[in-house]
């Protein structure tokens, strides 16, 4: 089988990003930045404590989290619903016709395709500048997304249990909630809380565009240059992501929840099955856990003082001349849409191929090993946009510069998902190869790396959509394809410009979750 | 059903039933006047708060502080509860003008005129004396071999160079100075590397000129001279080498609505409040000097046609 | 201390990390010899084979390689542990990787990156794994085979051939005879006695006290502690009662 040659080197294929990007940079940076870095990164040492600087981060950090945690609460909700909505089982059980479940899950995949920053803005255009805006910025996509996952995993989950039900006369609703909730839940409470951790991640980005919260701060430090007050936001914000990725691991970990890197098929079902009957038994904490949430939920929402109704209320649009088509297609939509996609394929290859070789190279120490742990958990605190910024200082903008923002983000989150994973897999065949006296770093290569190669990938495969998603958000560091002429389309109030645009990266960001779902099969299925 | 699967059951009805108010409303009519109501729709008859918010140019530090005293200011002379509103991005701040979620905005040249485009009525209120002729200073570091000049026609030297803007939506960083280069024969495709750089705000520009990142680029006159007296400026690493001509720059931009909320005169009054401002007074002179004024003086949506000529000629005004 | 010795355990102490505690557990073995490991579970069999290819560090006690103490930098180690080679109880195998690519796995200690890597594209040193393979009773057709692809049978020739591509002075086996077929597990014992003759050495644990014949000698653990080292002609009935009265044999 020569699909097999060469599996743990997968792994590593996509670090050859690296040649190219060598090449690049030299022609790219002006070094004379470097001051600043320096100074930014010794702040880092003397955060402010200012009454006045930590005050104003920390009700940030609130109003940040209060959104992250509203947003996904409601993405919750609606990924159940609209999942059960667009699952072919449901249907099939319930009416007997499954072309409603086709359609839904293909109208789904407009809200899933549009980046939550995208729908922060439009909805401020509709409604105004709301609190409520940003949690419904996050629900819509997150609930889209959610609801995928929930649709997907009905769909594969064995149908014995429900078959023998259904014999014995039950109706088709008690049915499937009695025969697939248990099952399904596991599922959704290890994706549920993979998904609070992004919806922090989120909210976070969604204030340096200015629609509330801790992000503001952080730009407008960054921007002037106070980079002392700066990290105060930043130590506040980190303290509260790795606060809340423990307590995440602890509760999978405590109610026997699927990793996350449980990507292939058949070890998802067979996790699922076996870990059915344990959520069973953590189901008085469960219930423990949800009747805790609400009074939270809805305490946050009171003191963010976020207004349903208000959503209702649509703004009249801004007076529009007359719409421009010719202008739109003089666009130089090959440009940007080239540009779109080699930005998206150098995030991705470097967030990809760095973790493992990072992994590769400082696994002989100890020290090493948690400084790269620190610089991950750095990537996935900072949004995109500040990374960007960030490098501004030492880089020219471009393509290139955005690539590295978004690759230094996402390698932070791939990074602690390698990490992770490589807890659970290959340690003993490692073990093996070590106690024959092979280095430590072939011994990872050959006995972890083996096994993970294939998972990996395919999340890599995902996360390379989410990049290409993403790619928009670092259109402030100028030239970087269709998210900089987005943002100066948004800038400029050019509805139909923006219009365009939006459609564009609508499909692109379509056509590209097909392609990674297919090469993701492929790479679970050989 | 197996015990298992009985509390599956419940908690699954208990997280739809228990979720489903939360995305109700949480709030009663009675507390929504107090802290400030949302939207329009939504405004009891007594008075409610005025909102005023800034485009951020400034450190956060010292917005918040300058806007809190612009509030309690305000709120103490028209007797209206008032809430300082901080919103970082410009679009995001001209949108929140538009929506009505902000009474009372200082904007930029380029967005205040964006603002009244879209918000017909609205209009300039008051500004600083510094204004009504503002200013950009383009700066250079002296290795580029740049040196000062007084005729337009100089910034010919930066053919070539690395230049820098500021932030992309900032009148003084990069509209008024894009439109002085043009003016002069400087295509943004005749900087070094075929495009100028966005430095992404006035203290991170001169920062990255002074080591030499940029050759050259321009800054707010008002922050360049600001940080030049704070002593922030290395001198012998940045130098000034031209001061564009005047233009009309922040102002103070008002809803047309606002009369028919507080009752009439409510605007000039709320101009009034600015204009009077004098620093014998220690908070307004403490305003003053936050803002950098010596004192407040009317300001009309007229002064900003040559903005909008230039906004529309580079596309940021359709 | 004994300059012949291959291995030369002195007082060793392991309090329990997760694995049965090793007491005061002194063992000698010279070139050639093929030695047995009895005792019932729990009684600190795998613990010791760990301890014998270092990768337990031992709370108390010498252990000396060859005469030497065991290295304490991890380059010099790993030199020492080149010459260890370990047959597990679950084979520790690299599913993802063909049979060739698995052999091979056992040459990682003296390879460096180069040859690591290439192994990955394009697996090395052929005639030597199907010469091992041979040696095996395998077909060397099964090179190309993915060792998932395998039988059971198989599969636990193809960890012995790893062991066999190492090259080891001294070769640990972990209950390698626990999950076989009486017929399976004769053949991988003549195989492992084979390859434990001169100038080898052989420590094997064994949960069986009916497969002694081909062995030099016997040791008898129980609860950490060493309970009787003999030649095995010199082993009786009621010795090993002892060893595992209270236990299931």
């Amino acid at each position: 089988m020569s699909a097999r040659v060469g599996t743990p080197l997968w792994v590593l294929l996509p670090a050859l990003a690296l040649v190219p990007l060598a090449l690049l940079l030299p022609g790219l940076s002006h070094g004379g930045g470097w001051s600043l870095v320096g100074r930014f990164a010794l702040a880092a040492l003397r955060p402010s404590l200012d009454p006045l600087v930590l005050g104003s981060a920390l009700r940030g950090l609130g109003v940040t989290v209060g959104m992250a945690l509203l947003g996904w609460a409601l993405s919750l909700v609606l990924g159940l619903v609209l999942g059960a909505l667009s699952s072919r089982l449901v249907w099939r059980q319930c009416s007997g016709r499954l072309w409603p479940a086709e359609l839904i899950r293909r109208l789904l995949a407009l809200p899933r395709s549009i980046h939550e920053l995208l729908w922060g803005l439009i909805l401020l255009q509709l409604v105004g500048l709301q609190p409520a805006v940003a949690v419904l910025a996050i629900a819509i996509p997150f609930g889209a997304l959610v609801a995928r996952v929930v649709s997907d995993q009905l769909d594969a989950l064995p149908t014995s249990s429900l078959a023998a039900l259904r014999t014995g006369g039950v109706a088709a609703p008690a049915a499937l909630l009695t025969a697939m909730g248990p099952p399904l839940l596991p599922q959704v409470l290890s994706y549920g809380g993979y998904r609070l951790e992004c919806a922090l991640r989120s909210a976070t980005l969604l204030g340096v565009f200015g629609l509330g919260g801790l992000g503001t701060e952080l730009r407008l430090t960054l921007q002037s240059l106070l980079f002392s007050e700066l990290w105060t936001g930043l130590w506040l914000l980190l303290a509260a992501m790795l606060l809340l990725e423990r307590l995440v691991g602890w509760l999978r970990l405590r109610w026997t929840m699927p990793p996350r890197l449980s990507l292939s098929p058949q070890a998802t079902e067979a996790s699922g099955r076996d870990t059915a009957s344990a959520v069973g038994r953590s189901g008085r904490e469960l219930l423990l856990g949800a009747a805790l949430l609400l009074p939270v939920l809805v305490a946050v929402a009171w003191s963010l003082e976020v207004d349903p109704r208000s959503l209702l209320r649509w703004q009249p649009l801004p007076p529009l001349p007359p719409a421009d088509w010719g202008a739109v297609a003089a666009l130089p939509w090959p440009t940007l849409v080239g540009n779109t996609l080699s930005l998206t394929l150098l995030a991705a290859a470097l967030a990809v191929g760095v973790a493992p070789l990072l992994l590769l190279l400082v696994r002989p120490w100890p020290l090493g090993r948690a400084a790269v742990q620190g610089l991950w958990a750095l990537g996935r605190l900072w949004p995109p946009p500040l990374i960007a910024l960030l490098l501004l200082f030492v880089l020219h903008p471009g393509v290139v510069t955005g690539a590295l923002a978004l690759a230094l983000h996402n390698l932070g989150v791939l990074g602690r998902l390698l990490l992770e994973s490589a807890e659970h897999r290959g340690e003993t065949t490692e073990q093996a190869l070590l106690s024959a006296g092979s280095g430590p770093r072939l011994a990872l290569l050959y006995g972890r790396f083996s096994a993970l190669a294939r998972p990996y990938l395919a999340y890599g495969a995902y996360r390379a959509d989410v990049i290409l998603r993403e790619s928009v958000v670092v259109g402030l560091v100028g030239a970087t394809g269709l998210g900089s002429q987005l943002l100066e389309a948004l800038s400029s109030f050019a509805v139909d410009e923006l219009a365009a645009l939006m459609l564009v990266y609508a499909a692109l960001t379509l056509l590209g979750e097909d392609l990674s779902d297919r090469l993701r099969r492929r790479l679970l299925a050989g | 059903m197996t015990t298992r699967e009985r509390w599956a059951v419940a908690l699954a009805g208990l997280l739809l039933i228990g979720l489903l108010p939360t995305a109700c409303s949480p709030r009663t009519d009675g507390n929504a006047g107090a802290d400030g109501a949302t939207s329009e729709a939504a405004r009891p008859n007594e008075k409610r708060v005025l909102r005023i918010g800034a485009i951020p140019d400034q450190n956060p530090e010292k917005l918040n502080r300058l806007y809190g005293l612009v509030a309690d200011e305000l709120s103490e002379q028209l007797e209206v509860p008032v809430r300082f509103v901080p919103v970082t991005d410009y679009t995001a701040a001209v949108s929140a003008f538009r929506t009505g979620d902000l009474d009372l905005v200082w904007f930029g040249g380029l967005t205040g005129v964006q603002a009244w485009l879209q918000k017909p009525g609205a209009r300039a209120l008051a500004q600083r004396d510094i204004d009504r002729s503002f200013h950009s200073v383009f700066i250079a570091n002296p290795r580029s071999g740049l040196t000062p000049f007084e005729d337009q026609s100089g910034l010919q030297q930066l053919k070539g160079k690395r230049f820098t803007f500021g932030s992309e939506s900032s009148t003084s960083g990069r509209l008024m100075p894009q439109y002085y280069l043009t003016q002069a024969g400087v295509a943004l495709s005749d900087f070094a590397g075929g495009n100028p750089g966005f430095s992404g705000s006035h203290d991170a520009l001169i920062a990255l000129v002074q080591s030499g990142t940029y050759d050259a680029g321009v800054v707010n006159e008002e922050v360049w001279l600001s940080r030049l007296r704070e002593g922030k400026v290395d001198t012998d690493q940045v130098v000034a080498i031209w001061r564009t001509p005047g233009y009309a720059n922040y102002t103070w931009v008002v809803q047309p609505n606002l009369d028919e909320e507080y009752g009439r005169g409510f605007s000039e009054r709320l101009e009034r409040a600015f204009t009077s401002l004098s620093p014998d007074n220690p908070r307004q002179a403490q305003i003053l000097e936050l803002f950098g004024a010596e004192t407040f003086v009317p300001a009309s949506n007229e002064q900003y046609e040559a903005i909008e000529a230039v906004g529309r000629q580079i596309g940021k005004i359709r | 201390m004994d300059p012949a010795a291959v291995l030369e355990l002195e007082g060793i102490h392991v309090r329990g990390r997760g694995q049965p505690r090793l007491e005061g557990v002194s063992l000698r073995l010279r070139a050639g010899e093929r030695v047995a490991l009895l005792g019932p579970s729990g009684a600190g069999k795998s613990t010791l084979l760990a301890v014998a290819n270092g990768l337990i560090t031992p709370d108390r006690g010498s252990l000396r390689w060859q005469g030497h103490e065991l290295a304490r930098g991890a380059r010099a180690r790993r030199r020492q542990q080149r010459r260890i080679g370990t047959l597990w109880q679950d084979l520790r195998l690299i599913e993802e990787l063909s049979v060739q690519q698995n052999l091979n796995a056992g040459r990682l200690g003296q390879w460096g990156w180069p040859r690591a890597l290439l192994n990955l594209l394009l697996p090395l040193e052929s005639a030597a794994c199907a010469a091992v393979l041979r040696r095996l009773d395998l077909d060397p057709a099964l090179l190309d085979q993915p060792v998932a692809a395998l039988s059971g049978g198989q599969r636990q020739r193809v960890a012995l051939g790893r062991l066999l591509r190492q090259e080891p002075l001294l070769l640990l086996a972990d209950e390698p005879l626990a999950s076989l077929d009486p017929r399976l597990a004769a053949e991988l014992l003549e195989l492992l006695l084979e390859a434990g003759r001169p100038p080898r050495a052989l420590l094997l644990s064994l949960h069986r006290p009916d497969l002694l014949a081909g062995f030099d000698r016997v040791v008898g653990l129980r609860a950490g502690r060493v309970q009787f080292d003999r030649p095995v002609a010199a082993l009786d009935a009621g010795l090993l009662e002892a060893l595992y009265a209270g236990a299931a044999p």
